[in-house]
């Protein structure tokens, strides 16, 4: 499966950069960038379908919580 | 570059479509149970005023397009990363309705097919509209909406053969904090995901077309879910309707016309695919539009295809089961939603206002003094 996905993405990059009229440096390292990630991203959630996401504010109600108890324990 | 022009009535279409989107089979504010009408009624007025704001604000900005407005006014580095908060905000609202169609095609007839597969499909087509840009979608709109609107009036006068009006009393019968609740699930989702929107045009015909664009195609989408709502509680009763995935394709399910006119509910399944369709259509030009700018680009039609690609796993992460799917649909406020429908649209349009104001002042003591 992991193989698929990579081979998948090197093969929809490959042809779409071949198709562009031209290649200037900044448009194609970008590119080449965000399909690296989206490809990184694919693998580890075939990897582990139950990747957690993550949230800002829950983050932020954790850590509130945490501070809540320090401060009780002071 | 070229700019991209969209005619006032291809924008209503569009933004009708839009907010009709995914929103078309969901249980919609089941909180507010048999006064969802009222709940509605308030979400719509709610919405009118944050979506005249938004319209304010769009008509504020100076510049040929929206990016050269918000960097005319906020200067170059608050507006680059204000743009990137919005293509994040507009990924995962593409991950959202991906996962809400796919979960939807596989719980009513796919049960097997892998969501990948249908999400593949959607994508696809996503890719090619986008890169054909926000004109031809608006067009493509305002062709599809006439199927759509025909579709929803039929289910809708059909499901009047088997309403029971007496499912909606006693009214206000437990207090008006339910209707507040249901409201607020409401204007979450889905008409202040409308916020979008602001994004993905990138000039108007006249100053005055925000407003007549995002208004009539709120007030049009609202009403349209308030009728398919209303009639499939009449026809469900309140407790289905709230605890039912799909309440609206369950009501139009239920219509038979003399053993002949039967299985309608394929009618609701397409319209809510021709609206999600494009709602992941108008995310991905967003999340685009917003990552070139945000990295200095004035292209964005290079970025679509990564961007499209990572909208497959986003939607099986985001949302992994169909009951995730359904909190989701029924939360009340979202922080993170909260953040991008209201509190930052609200700051810019203080902060535009402000230096508008200032910059009128000062343009007019200039004259003066050189009187």
């Amino acid at each position: 499966m992991i193989v698929l996905i990579i081979l998948s993405h090197l093969t929809i990059g490959a042809i779409e950069l071949y198709l562009w009229k031209e290649h200037p440096f900044m448009e194609t390292l970008l590119y080449l960038l965000l399909l690296l990630g989206t490809t990184i991203f694919a693998v580890m959630l075939a990897i582990n379908p139950e990747l957690p996401v993550p949230s800002f504010f829950n983050g932020l109600a954790k850590l509130w919580e945490k501070l809540l108890v320090w401060r009780g324990s002071l | 570059m070229r700019k991209e022009l969209v005619q006032e009535n291809h924008g209503i279409a569009l933004t009708t479509l839009f907010i009709l989107g995914n929103a078309s089979v969901a249980a919609l504010g089941g909180y507010a149970e048999r006064d969802l009408w009222l709940s509605f009624l308030l979400a719509i007025a709610v919405a009118s005023i944050v979506v005249t704001i938004y319209s304010r604000l769009r008509s504020l900005l100076p510049g040929e397009n929206l990016f050269e407005g918000l960097e005319c006014l906020f200067g170059k580095w608050p507006s680059r990363f204000l743009s990137l908060a919005y293509a994040g905000y507009a990924w995962r609202l593409a991950g959202y309705v991906a996962s809400d169609l796919s979960d939807f095609i596989r719980t009513i007839s796919l049960r097997n097919t892998p969501k990948i597969v249908i999400v593949l499909g959607f994508v696809t087509l996503a890719i090619w509209g986008v890169k054909a840009g926000i004109e031809v979608l608006a067009r493509w709109s305002s062709v599809f909406i006439k199927a759509v609107l025909a579709a929803l009036s039929i289910a809708f006068v059909l499901l009047l053969t088997r309403v029971d009006l007496l499912e909606f009393l006693p009214v206000l019968y437990n207090g008006f904090k339910p209707v507040v609740l249901g409201a607020l699930q409401l204007l979450d989702f889905p008409f202040l995901e409308a916020i979008v929107l602001f994004w993905a045009f990138d000039q108007f015909t006249t100053k005055q077309s925000p407003y007549k664009i995002f208004l009539p195609g709120l007030l049009i989408a609202g009403f349209i879910l308030l009728l398919l709502s209303a009639a499939s509680i009449a026809v469900l009763g309140s407790e289905l309707y709230r605890y039912n995935y799909f309440p609206i394709f369950v009501a139009v399910s239920r219509i038979d016309l003399a053993n002949f006119v039967t299985r309608l509910e394929a009618v609701a399944g397409i319209a809510f695919s021709i609206g999600g369709f494009l709602k992941i259509a108008v995310c991905l030009l967003v999340a685009s539009k917003g990552l070139a700018y945000g990295f200095g680009f004035s292209k964005y039609r290079f970025l679509v295809t990564p961007l499209a690609l990572s909208i497959i796993p986003a939607s099986q992460w985001l949302i992994k089961t169909i009951m995730e799917f359904a909190g989701s649909a029924n939360k009340v406020v979202g922080p993170s939603d909260f953040l991008f429908q209201v509190l930052l649209p609200l700051i810019l349009w203080g902060v535009a206002e402000i230096k508008m104001f200032s910059r009128r002042k000062s343009n007019f003591y200039g004259t003066t003094d050189d009187q």
